[in-house]
């Protein structure tokens, strides 16, 4: 028992010794094992969560619980003539009945991915754009400008709007600056070395 | 000895055959990719040998995460090196830069950083001297001992000081750049912050490429290195370099300090505060009293600016690139927070904010 565990996460870990030759057995097992098939699962689980690779919210598989829920969900009285009386259709029940199950937890698998998809997509309508660059700004700063899609009492929201347009100006032009800050050097340092310099120029010049 | 690899795998392959189609498809192309990617060759590569790095990571284990960011901080400090990246971030054009290191005869640091793209933006560093040349204007030089670049300059120059905000994780190896790199991801420890990912040359231990990652893990800021060059000699450009031409140094006038006229009560782990003032905003000449702070990797800004209520703003939230731009009032005053922080914690340290009258 243990072993075909220790085979699988061998398999995973890209250290199983057969891989590359014809087949694998722990593959070929897997194929026919639940217990196999969740361990696959759950290791995968376990190696992102060691690599601190887990998204924030974890969207486990639903789907198998929810086809177990319609299963056992009491049947439904009204009665259903109409399609069933039909030659046709009478032969195509057994069919329904063994696919609906499937069909009802690939929905639901469907949606979940739709639903993860809208809900990872980017915020694409980004209420901002860039403007043209400003001058004159001490560090060339890339063009920042602000907008915003709410209608407000236009003045207000034109007088915001710069303001905070000046405020990104002025939070790059602070980083800039800030390894200066961060490294104060004495002012008596900074005279001397400028004096250097000064003596350089002069020995340079003829 | 490569067709009899590739045999080999579509052997593998056939076998497979029995399969649930999906699962052999993905195992397939994931052997496919295995194999294809040793094919392509390293179009990058053209690294001479580097020097050894030694005595560097001596006080972590040898295969820590510290151990590899105090490697890529004295590489980057003690190497002669070329470097060519591109920075992207969302909204803005692509920013193509060139990056070039060396140490000189009498051991003084030299760097330039040059933007290559439109009218450029170039960054010249002699010891504790940058000079900034820029368009439209006259070119100045500050007292520093680091460019402010792309990169974090703490991250580059001082690693040990993030230690305390950050946790860094050892990932695994894979190839950037056309080179084998060490992948490390730097995640706040109170979550707080955007996350990094990063990949070191496993050889030289310069950094190849940088990802900021929100908190679920999407990108939103990215920087690739396109090519690198490590060499014995200083690149001929910095023996270029004129001196004495170099502009003069900026002194800056030191604030008078005045009480601050207000309080924060909460800053996120190993934020704190690097400087406060009164100063006009450059753009409207408005006075406003400012705060910046600074975990080593994210700058945040905390703008206050007395406003009357009757005018008073819209409490708002905003996004310029991967800047956060929230603004409320509190009373009074007008507080707005700008930085690369979450929405979340830009709001937390914004209503932990009091206004002492």
């Amino acid at each position: 028992m243990s072993q075909k565990f220790e085979n699988l996460s061998a398999l995973i870990d890209g250290e199983n010794p057969q891989f590359d030759l014809h087949g694998n057995d722990t593959i070929t097992a897997m194929k026919h094992d639940k217990e196999l098939q969740q361990k696959w699962h759950s290791y995968h689980v376990i190696r992102y969560g060691l690599r601190k690779e887990l998204p924030s919210q974890l969207n486990f598989d639903i789907a198998a619980n929810v086809a177990l829920a319609l299963e056992s969900e009491p049947a439904i009285l009204a009665p259903k003539k109409t399609w069933r009386d039909t030659r046709l259709a009478s032969s195509v029940v057994p069919f329904v009945k063994q696919g609906s199950q499937m069909a009802i937890a690939a929905s639901v698998a469907v949606a979940m991915i739709i639903g993860v998809q809208q809900f990872n997509q980017t915020d694409v309508e980004q209420p901002f754009s860039s403007a043209a660059p400003i001058l004159g700004i001490p560090g060339g700063l890339s063009p920042v400008s602000f907008e915003q899609t709410r209608t407000v009492p236009q003045n207000d929201m034109v007088e915001q709007k710069r303001r905070i347009n000046a405020y990104i100006a002025d939070h790059q032009q602070q980083m800039q600056l800030k390894s200066v800050e961060l490294n104060p050097i004495s002012n008596v340092e900074q005279q001397v070395e400028k004096s250097d310099l000064q003596s350089e120029v002069l020995e340079q010049t003829p | 000895m490569w067709n009899n690899k590739l045999k080999r795998v579509i052997c593998s392959l056939k076998s497979l055959n029995k399969l649930p189609k999906s699962f052999a498809a993905s195992v397939s192309l994931g052997l496919l990719s295995l194999f294809f990617v040793p094919l392509v060759g390293n179009a990058q590569e053209e690294s001479d040998t580097s020097p050894a790095l030694e005595n560097s990571t001596s006080q972590y284990p040898a295969d820590s995460a510290e151990a590899w960011l105090m490697k890529l901080s004295s590489a980057v400090k003690s190497l002669n090196y070329s470097i060519s990246l591109v920075v992207l971030k969302p909204g803005v054009d692509s920013q193509p830069y060139l990056w070039r290191h060396a140490i000189d005869d009498n051991g003084v640091e030299l760097e330039q950083l040059n933007l290559l793209n439109g009218p450029g933006r170039e960054v010249v560093r002699i010891g504790n001297k940058v000079s900034y040349f820029e368009p439209n204007v006259p070119p100045y030089s500050l007292q520093s001992n680091t460019i402010n670049g792309p990169f974090p300059s703490e991250l580059l120059y001082d690693p040990e000081q993030l230690f305390d905000s950050y946790e860094f994780v050892l990932v695994g190896r894979s190839r950037v750049s056309g080179r084998s790199a060490q992948q490390i991801r730097v995640i706040s420890k109170d979550k707080s912050r955007f996350g990094l990912n990063l990949w070191l040359d496993q050889e030289s231990g310069l950094i190849l490429k940088m990802n900021m990652v929100n908190l679920e893990g999407q990108l939103l800021e990215q920087i690739q290195v396109t090519g690198i060059h490590v060499s014995e000699k200083p690149d001929p450009f910095f023996a270029r370099i004129e001196q004495a031409m170099l502009p003069d140094i900026l002194v800056l006038r030191n604030q008078v300090d005045n009480p601050p006229r207000w309080k924060i009560t909460n800053l996120p782990v190993g934020m704190h505060i690097i400087k406060q003032d009164i100063h006009r905003l450059p753009m409207t000449g408005d006075v406003v009293d400012y705060i910046l702070l600074s975990d080593g990797l994210v700058d945040v800004s905390i703008y206050l600016q007395p406003l009357p209520s009757a005018s008073a703003s819209q409490d708002l939230i905003g996004r310029h690139e991967s800047n956060t731009i929230l603004t409320r009032q509190i009373g009074d005053v007008s507080v707005t927070v700008v930085g690369k922080v979450p929405a979340v914690t830009a709001d937390a340290i914004l209503k932990s904010i009091q206004v002492v009258q």
